[in-house]
């Protein structure tokens, strides 16, 4: 018993610690709500270009000595209503310029950070995530974003979800879907946005559709996807966190992996595989 | 049901033409559809039946002419039209059980910020069961079978209080034995005072369970009863002189002129 307090309750006379479990367990539920939205509309592949695209902005701040927030949020929305106006638009092809969209932003984030020398950051952290650094400001940031987000979804449940499955049937009884569209998408980014802290660049995407995809394999109801996702998400973001400080890895992969792991079991729970092997121990 | 007047019809338009690039797809369709009417529209692939249904509830803008629903605009009077899309327009990765879905037609009159209330429980539950599917409320309606997911999605128009209805292809993908009971749905809604449009691709099947028939390709080849509308000249101008095969053994036979 005395290691297991050691293991879990020893980190928290760290301060850092405290608020780097505030920040994941906020990433660990924001994230799996909207990416229930992710996973049943396809977007995966644009979280991941927002994630990517918003380094030029987060570069910016840095290197004028500001909060990495003020440049991550608005980059994010605006790549997200431009990349939403090209998807919407008939005749371009939305894979090829998302690509070349995100790659070039992300190219030019890195030229950026290189190139100023001498930044408070590791490009190792941002592109890995590393909440372990979290700083007070950041924890009443990431907080405040997220609870705007969390209003917002809350508040147009009924019209996300309608606009989601049926836009045509929605437009027709007088549903504002295209604006909807767009606050979905801003959403999209504010978590991205909350999220690149902890699982930094390249795994948000893990954070926003692994979770999302382990409820949505357990639960055939689309609005108790969202909150099992939530816990799950959390779940993993806390594991994750225990195992970035105990092995001291960075906390992106750590809570990647756990959530993967979360993904793995569901699939074999819902195929029957544990059924089948619990039969054939009885 | 907010009928103006009686000589008002609730679904009119007046040389509606619609034009994507330099093709008009729609040239100065004219109709009207009175109370208590099922309408079917047929017509061949690219016709521009779906174009109609779009320009009729204001998804697709009109370059001329005008859609008028109990006489009014069509923003003035959403909510009195219903559109039941091809179920391929859905999101079917959404998990969304059957009562979710009437439930949505009830969105506008909740209103902004609200949750639903017993008023809206009961619409969702007498629409459910006036189309039989109250017993398959929990059921995921991607999961259901062709006829029973369109019977959901016509719940939903009623839910919603529409008295106008539109069914885009409501018959691709429902097998014979449903066809019936949806139809017989259909009828009864009609008889309640709905105007109700169907497009299909199956002309026998227009031609035995509506009470109008408007042939368009492009413009509106003929409008009316079926037995009047649908001769061998029309058939000849809606699909050209190769493409009577369905209609023999068919309304040809069964409604002798």
């Amino acid at each position: 018993m005395d290691i297991l307090a050691e293991a879990f309750v020893t980190p928290f006379q760290y301060s850092f610690m405290v608020r780097a479990l505030i920040v994941s367990v906020i990433v660990g539920i924001m994230c799996p709500v909207v990416g229930a939205y992710v996973v049943t509309r396809g977007l995966g592949f644009m979280g991941d270009a927002l994630a990517h695209a918003v380094l030029p902005g987060m570069a910016l701040a840095f290197m004028l000595g500001l909060s990495p927030f003020v440049g991550i949020v608005p980059t994010a929305i605006a790549v997200a209503f431009l990349i939403g106006y090209m998807t919407m638009r008939a005749g371009v092809s939305a894979d090829t310029s998302i690509g070349i969209l995100f790659a070039g932003t992300f190219a030019l984030g890195l030229v950026m950070m290189t190139m100023a020398g001498g930044l408070p950051v590791d490009v190792e952290d941002i592109i890995l995530g590393q909440v372990l650094g979290t700083s007070r400001t950041d924890v009443f940031i990431t907080t405040g974003l997220a609870g705007v987000a969390l209003i917002l979804i809350w508040a147009l449940h009924k019209e996300f979800v309608f606009t989601s499955f049926d836009p045509t049937g929605a437009s027709v009884i007088g549903i504002p879907t295209r604006a909807l569209d767009y606050t979905l998408l801003a959403l999209l980014a504010l978590v991205i946005s909350i999220a690149l802290q902890a699982v930094g660049v390249v795994l948000v995407i893990s954070m926003l559709i692994t979770p999302a995809a382990t409820a949505q394999l357990l639960v055939r109801n689309f609005t108790q996807s969202m909150s099992l996702g939530a816990a799950i998400g959390a779940a993993s973001a806390i594991i994750g966190l225990y195992l970035s400080f105990h092995y001291n890895l960075p906390s992106g992969p750590a809570m990647a992996l756990v959530a993967t792991g979360f993904f793995v079991l569901a699939a074999a729970y819902s195929r029957g595989i544990l059924g089948a092997l619990k039969k054939r121990a009885t | 049901m907010n009928r103006v007047s009686p000589a008002i019809p609730p679904l009119s338009a007046e040389n509606v033409t619609v034009t994507f690039g330099d093709v008009k797809v729609l040239n100065s369709v004219s109709f009207s559809a009175g109370p208590g009417c099922l309408m079917g529209v047929v017509g061949p692939n690219g016709a521009g039946k779906s174009t109609l249904f779009n320009a009729l509830v204001g998804l697709v803008p009109v370059n001329e002419g005008r859609v008028l629903i109990h006489g009014r605009s069509i923003d003035d009077s959403r909510g009195a039209v219903a559109y039941v899309p091809q179920f391929e327009k859905i999101n079917a990765r959404m998990p969304m059980k059957a009562e979710e879905v009437v439930m949505m037609g009830r969105t506008r009159r909740v209103g902004w910020l609200r949750r639903p209330g017993q008023v809206d429980r009961e619409a969702v539950r007498s629409a459910l069961e006036q189309v039989g599917m109250w017993e398959r409320r929990s059921s995921i309606v991607s999961e259901l079978s062709g006829g029973q997911r369109q019977r959901v999605f016509v719940a939903r128009a009623l839910a919603q209080g529409a008295d106008i209805l539109l069914l885009d292809e409501i018959f691709s993908g429902v097998d014979v034995a449903s066809q019936e009971s949806l139809v017989s749905v259909l009828h009864q809604l009609r008889d309640e005072g709905r105007t109700i449009l169907m497009s299909s691709h199956d002309i026998n099947h227009v031609a035995h369970c509506c009470d109008e028939c408007l042939c368009i390709n492009n413009h509106v080849c003929a409008c009316g009863a079926p037995r009047d509308v649908l001769t061998s000249e029309v058939l000849t101008e809606l699909y050209g002189p190769y493409g009577l095969a369905p209609v023999h053994g068919g309304i040809l036979d069964g409604h002798p002129r």
